[in-house]
């Protein structure tokens, strides 16, 4: 195992495969996920690559696996899923696995097309089955109604549907007519369409049926019409007939006497009993070959998705089966395990060889990581991936990003209900593992769990160094002050009068001069001050632990520079900067912890502020001339040396590496002909040993030479007054950074103010108000108070003042903590590895 | 007040699906037409697209591949891309994609009516009909003999009635008389387009009235030259022409006039936009066809369309620019399926 410290020492390999072992070895590394290839022909297209039948192979087994899943979920077969991980087949396995998906394929689709023969039967006959049955009831309406004119008046003509009707079965014989079945949402085009085609000398009848039929085409479930249209003469008809087929109405011929509609209204039901039968059967068997492909399937997906994915890689290889990979140095052990393996699986005899080369490229950036730091990885990734072996701070976020978080979150409640639900979420984490949650607001949260445990851990921490739990404190180890040593007696006239008492510290037995033993004194909670003596407290403990933060920064940035061989900028940059820091803000901190020690209860009243104190400094005035009380004797000899420290370490900041390098470049000068050559040489005789690495292969690093020369000659052109401007903007960057930067962690006090604050107000406003109330109406008040105060609680102290801490925790390592050492210009590592896919 | 505007527009009616057609928009670059061109088979070109944005819609298909399968699923891309937009359309920019969906109602009526009269089975038929252009009462057609009987028995409750007003007549149909319809029929069209996107004020009259514009004349000037040598006197020529373009009126009037080639070059020389479309046409091997140029034409002119925000006219010009670039992918495959590679290059490049 790596450290998390830096990344992974890489290194370029290059791979010499046997062409019959080349597949069997990208499969084991594949396995393994421990090498990114790549791509030695990025000019030659994806289908003049050298595998592009094999991969359009795949791609065609794909379809055919794709073909038979959807029939497979068509019939609500669930697909097995053992959790197994195949490995890849041989090349010549895919011939027997393309014959069997392929006869599996011809076999369904055999079976498909006989079932949708069978239903478009069955749907024809339940068609005629349905018009039979519906014009059977036009017919005897028609009937009815000529009873009906027999045995009343026939004289009363003068409504109209009697008229049609008792017309119309007078004259059955005369009229031919239609009858067909149509889809719902058409009909009333038809009816308009017929009605002006026909110039209304038809007549229709339409009526729903009530079961709905099945597409044989797409299995879906449509709603049906019947109608019968009556009409008179041939013209008619045959433009009748026409409309229908405009219309994709299906015909079908119906005899005209009731005898013969009931002789093939029999002959139909029976022929659709037999069919059911048959389809039926149809069914079993098509269910019997999917049920096969339903328990394979999945592992066939994954063998075929493999196959694809090694011979993409092998695409990546120039012609001659040679590899470039990046791979960790600490693995090549393995890697090379992995080519012998893959060697003796394909029965090679000659092995595979596997050879470093140097290179000027810059390597990616490989961090392992387990479940546990992924998190933490994952919040410095957001913001770069670190530079090639740069100090990667995600070692350090895992301790300091929940400190910082807790800080400004401290509840020892607020943490323990956080800690609670990420430990809910790490305890069940296998079962979220398996079944990935689908919501992507969850998926965030399990992927940080580890980051909330710490955190809702930290909050308890810091909520028991405030002392609060849902903004009450506890008195655990008795309080250090005493009420009763100030001598109130019971009647005291001072008492009656004033609501507010002070507590004298200076009055013996008052303070029990030493303070409460861990955390802020639960006294606090009932005094008016307690603010202000908090955001003292508070302010000056962010700015410590900013001055601390940044300082572990710049001793982070000293190791990458001592790492890199940088000396140059290491002393006259960091050095400076170094002491810049620490004259300004290391001093206000010094004077803050001695102030802290130093002063006691006794003289708290004549305490010096230390806000005009860091004024004066720079204003260069002696504390003692203004009638101030010094912090500590000789403080104005001190202060002058440190501002004089801290102006001298502006111009060494600036100055310093430019000339160095300008007289570097003056040196190399002189002899400038020589050397430029010289440099040309010796990149070529570099270069010639990678074309000979190469072998014949590329021409883009024959083409990339002169490229290459050029940028070297460019180099060496020293340009004074580009390195003078960026190193002005660095040194101007530093000076007022330092400052801004401290008075930015100063959001530490802010928020955990906020957030306490807001606690409190919920308790006094919510939860107060029911307590406060007695009898029976009080505990019924406060069981619904509840609800409300803990919903409060969750969604605008838990959820939302959460996330505004965790992003003020994020910019604050972002912007404070990183900008002191971290480049974050690198790539990221990305192996090929079946995992992925 | 714009902003106003803007935003308005933005909230009230289209802005995400402007940003959806912007979005659709991207089609194949200069590099990828390369690549195309260089394909050996389809599969080739399939492999191809696949990296394109067209994606995997030939995944499913088995090979081998042919032209008819490329160019139904391209249409079939075009037309699901084109329905989500219809679908989450309302109000003006609905209308304003019905009108798109007209010109191909148009099409498919008159190719329904043609087969017909060429006694071919509707079944053979309804497969080439555009499916943007398919309403309930197209595949009823061929039931009619004359134009009134269209009108009348299944015209008058399509989207097309009002079109459809100026060319009823008792005559039987016949091949002459289709010709006409179609081009009464999109004179009207594009006329009840141009004024309703006129009506419409704005941006979108801006860009669309130019593009329709340039249909209107493009439409003239094709009939004219297709005119020659054929029955169509010179009156009935003059009222197929669309009243809306730059060429209208003069310009028309000259058209009308014209018996050759040459005369129409003549007129439409006359005209600084249309002037650089007559340079260096001709039919020899090589030179471009004068609708070649027009296509480029008009594919500037969607181009331009995309450079203004906040106006129907991307929707219009989306589906122009994908229609050629449908055409344009299926040029090349037809060339490769074919083994004509002298003339692979001649697609229609959208820049």
């Amino acid at each position: 195992m790596g450290s998390l410290f830096r990344s992974e020492e890489m290194c370029l390999a290059q791979l010499y495969l046997q062409s019959e072992a080349a597949f069997a070895c990208v499969s084991e590394l594949g396995e393994l996920g421990l090498a990114q290839f790549r791509d030695l022909n990025p000019d030659v297209n994806a289908f003049q690559r050298k595998f592009v039948n094999e991969v359009r192979r795949c791609d065609d087994m794909e379809r055919k696996l794709r073909f038979l899943e959807k029939e497979v979920k068509k019939d609500n077969l669930a697909i097995d899923d053992t959790g197994e991980n195949p490995p890849a087949p041989l090349p010549r396995e895919m011939i027997d696995m393309e014959n069997k998906f392929d006869k599996l394929e011809t076999e369904m689709k055999s079976v498909n097309s006989n079932q949708e023969a069978l239903k478009k039967n069955f749907l024809e006959l339940t068609e005629l089955k349905h018009i039979l049955r519906k014009t059977q009831q036009f017919f005897e309406q028609a009937a009815l109604y000529q009873q009906d004119q027999e045995t009343h008046v026939p004289q009363q003509y003068d409504d109209e549907t009697p008229l049609i009707a008792s017309e119309f079965s007078r004259s059955f014989n005369r009229f031919g007519f239609v009858a067909g079945v149509l889809m719902r949402d058409k009909i009333s085009a038809f009816e308009r369409v017929i009605w002006r085609a026909c110039r209304g000398n038809v007549f229709l009848r339409y009526t729903e049926i009530e079961a709905e039929l099945e597409d044989p085409h797409t299995g879906d479930k449509v709603n049906k019409y019947v109608f019968i249209v009556f009409f008179q003469g041939d013209q008619l008809k045959s433009r009748i007939k026409k409309i229908c087929t405009g219309f994709r109405a299906t015909l079908y011929p119906c005899p005209e006497t009731p005898q013969e509609r009931r002789e093939i209204a029999l002959g139909v039901m029976t022929r659709i009993e037999d069919l059911q039968t048959v389809l039926n059967q149809t069914a079993d068997h098509r269910r019997m070959v999917l049920s096969q492909v339903a328990l394979n399937i999945r592992v066939w997906l994954i063998k075929v998705r493999k196959i694809k994915a090694i011979y993409h890689t092998l695409n990546l290889f120039n012609k001659c089966l040679i590899a470039e990979c990046w791979c960790p140095v600490v693995d090549i052990d393995r890697i090379q395990l992995a080519l012998r393996r893959g060697t003796e699986l394909s029965g090679s005899s000659v092995p595979s060889i596997m050879q470093q080369m140097q290179t000027k490229e810059n390597p990616p950036t490989y961090n392992q990581t387990d479940k546990f730091t992924s998190g933490f990885q994952a919040i410095i990734d957001a913001f770069g991936v670190s530079n090639y072996r740069e100090v990667n701070p995600a070692p350090f976020t895992i301790i300091t990003f929940p400190f910082l978080f807790a800080v400004m979150f401290g509840d020892m409640g607020h943490g323990l209900l956080m800690f609670l639900f990420a430990l809910y979420l790490v305890l069940k984490e296998n079962r979220y593992m398996k079944h990935k949650p689908e919501d992507e607001i969850f998926k965030m949260m399990f992927d940080g769990r580890y980051l909330i445990l710490l955190m809702g851990l930290f909050s308890i921490y810091t909520g028991f160094l405030y002392n609060e739990c849902f903004s009450r404190s506890i008195n655990i180890f008795g309080t250090s002050w005493n009420v009763r040593a100030m001598n109130f007696t019971d009647n005291d006239v001072f008492l009656a009068t004033n609501p507010v008492v002070t507590l004298d510290p200076n009055k013996p037995g008052v303070f029990r001069g030493y303070p409460y033993f861990y955390g802020i004194d639960p006294i606090w909670q009932s005094a008016e001050n307690k603010i202000t003596v908090q955001n003292s407290y508070k302010m000056k403990n962010a700015v410590l632990m900013g001055f601390a933060q940044m300082i572990f920064g710049l001793s982070l940035a000293f190791c990458n520079r001592r790492h890199f061989k940088d000396k140059l900028t290491l002393y006259c940059e960091l050095l400076p900067q170094l002491l810049f820091l620490c004259a300004l803000i290391g001093y206000l901190c010094m004077c803050i912890l001695y102030k802290w020690s130093v002063w006691t209860v006794a003289q708290s009243n004549t305490a010096p502020s230390l806000l005009i104190g860091l004024i004066d400094m720079y204003m260069l005035t002696d504390p003692k001339s203004n009638n101030r009380v010094p912090l500590y004797t000789g403080q104005y000899q001190v202060q002058i040396f440190l501002v004089i420290v801290t102006v001298l370490c502006v111009p060494w900041m600036f100055l310093s590496k430019p000339y160095i390098l300008y007289k570097r470049s003056k040196q190399k000068k002189g002899v400038q002909h020589n050397r430029l050559w010289y440099t040309c040489l010796d990149s070529q005789s570099d270069d010639d040993v990678a074309i000979l690495h190469h072998e014949n292969n590329d021409a883009n690093y024959g083409k990339q030479e002169p490229e290459s020369l050029l940028i070297i000659m460019l180099i060496s052109q020293f340009d004074m007054s580009e390195v003078i401007i960026y190193q002005a903007i660095h040194t101007i960057e530093f000076c007022l950074s330092c400052i801004s930067h401290t008075a930015s962690y100063l959001r530490l006090w802010a928020l955990s103010l906020a957030h306490s604050e807001l606690s409190e107000v919920l308790w006094s406003m919510v939860m107060h108000t029911g307590l406060a109330t007695s009898g029976t109406s009080g505990a019924i008040l406060s069981f619904f108070v509840f609800w409300f105060f803990s919903s409060l609680t969750v969604s605008i102290l838990l959820v939302m003042e959460g996330l505004s801490a965790f992003l003020h925790a994020i910019r604050l390592h972002w912007v404070e903590f990183q900008s002191k050492f971290y480049k974050g210009e690198g790539y990221i590592f990305s192996p090929f590895s079946f995992t992925l896919i | 007040l714009n902003f106003v505007f803007f935003i308005y527009f933005a909230v009230n009616t289209s802005g995400f699906l402007e940003g959806l057609v912007r979005g659709f928009k991207n089609g194949l670059s200069k590099e990828d037409y390369r690549h195309l061109t260089q394909c050996d088979t389809l599969e080739d070109l399939k492999l191809h697209l696949q990296g394109t944005g067209y994606g995997h819609f030939l995944a499913n298909e088995p090979s081998p591949l042919t032209v008819s399968v490329i160019d139904e699923k391209l249409r079939e891309k075009l037309v699901i891309e084109f329905e989500y937009i219809r679908n989450h359309a309302y109000k003006d920019l609905a209308t304003f994609l019905d009108f798109i969906k007209y010109s191909y109602m148009i099409d498919n009526i008159i190719l329904l009516i043609t087969g017909t009269l060429h006694q071919r089975q509707l079944s053979e038929l309804l497969p080439k009909c555009h499916p943007l252009g398919i309403f309930d009462q197209m595949e009823t057609v061929t039931i009619a003999s004359t134009t009134a009987d269209l009108y009348n028995a299944i015209l008058v409750d399509s989207p097309l009635a009002p079109f459809f007003k100026e060319c009823i007549s008792e005559e039987d149909l016949n091949e002459m008389n289709i010709e006409i319809i179609r081009n009464t029929l999109y004179k009207a069209y594009l006329e009840a387009f141009y004024d309703w996107c006129q009506q419409k004020g704005g941006a979108t009259a801006d860009v669309m009235c130019e593009i329709l514009a340039f249909e209107a004349d493009r439409r003239s000037i094709i009939i004219t030259i297709n005119s020659f040598g054929t029955e169509l006197t010179k009156e009935d020529r003059a009222k197929l022409y669309p009243r809306r373009g730059k060429l209208y009126p003069d310009g028309l009037l000259e058209l009308s006039k014209a018996d050759e080639y040459e005369a129409v070059k003549r007129v439409s020389e006359l005209y600084a936009e249309y002037k650089p479309l007559f340079d260096g046409t001709g039919n020899n091997p090589g030179d471009k066809t004068l609708e070649d140029k027009f296509f480029e034409h008009e594919v500037t002119l969607n181009v331009n369309s995309f450079m203004q925000q906040f106006q129907y006219g991307v929707f219009y010009s989306y589906v122009k620019l994908k229609e050629q670039e449908c055409r344009n992918i299926i040029w090349i495959a037809e060339c490769i399926a074919q083994r004509h590679r002298a003339k692979i290059d001649s697609y229609i490049p959208i820049m």
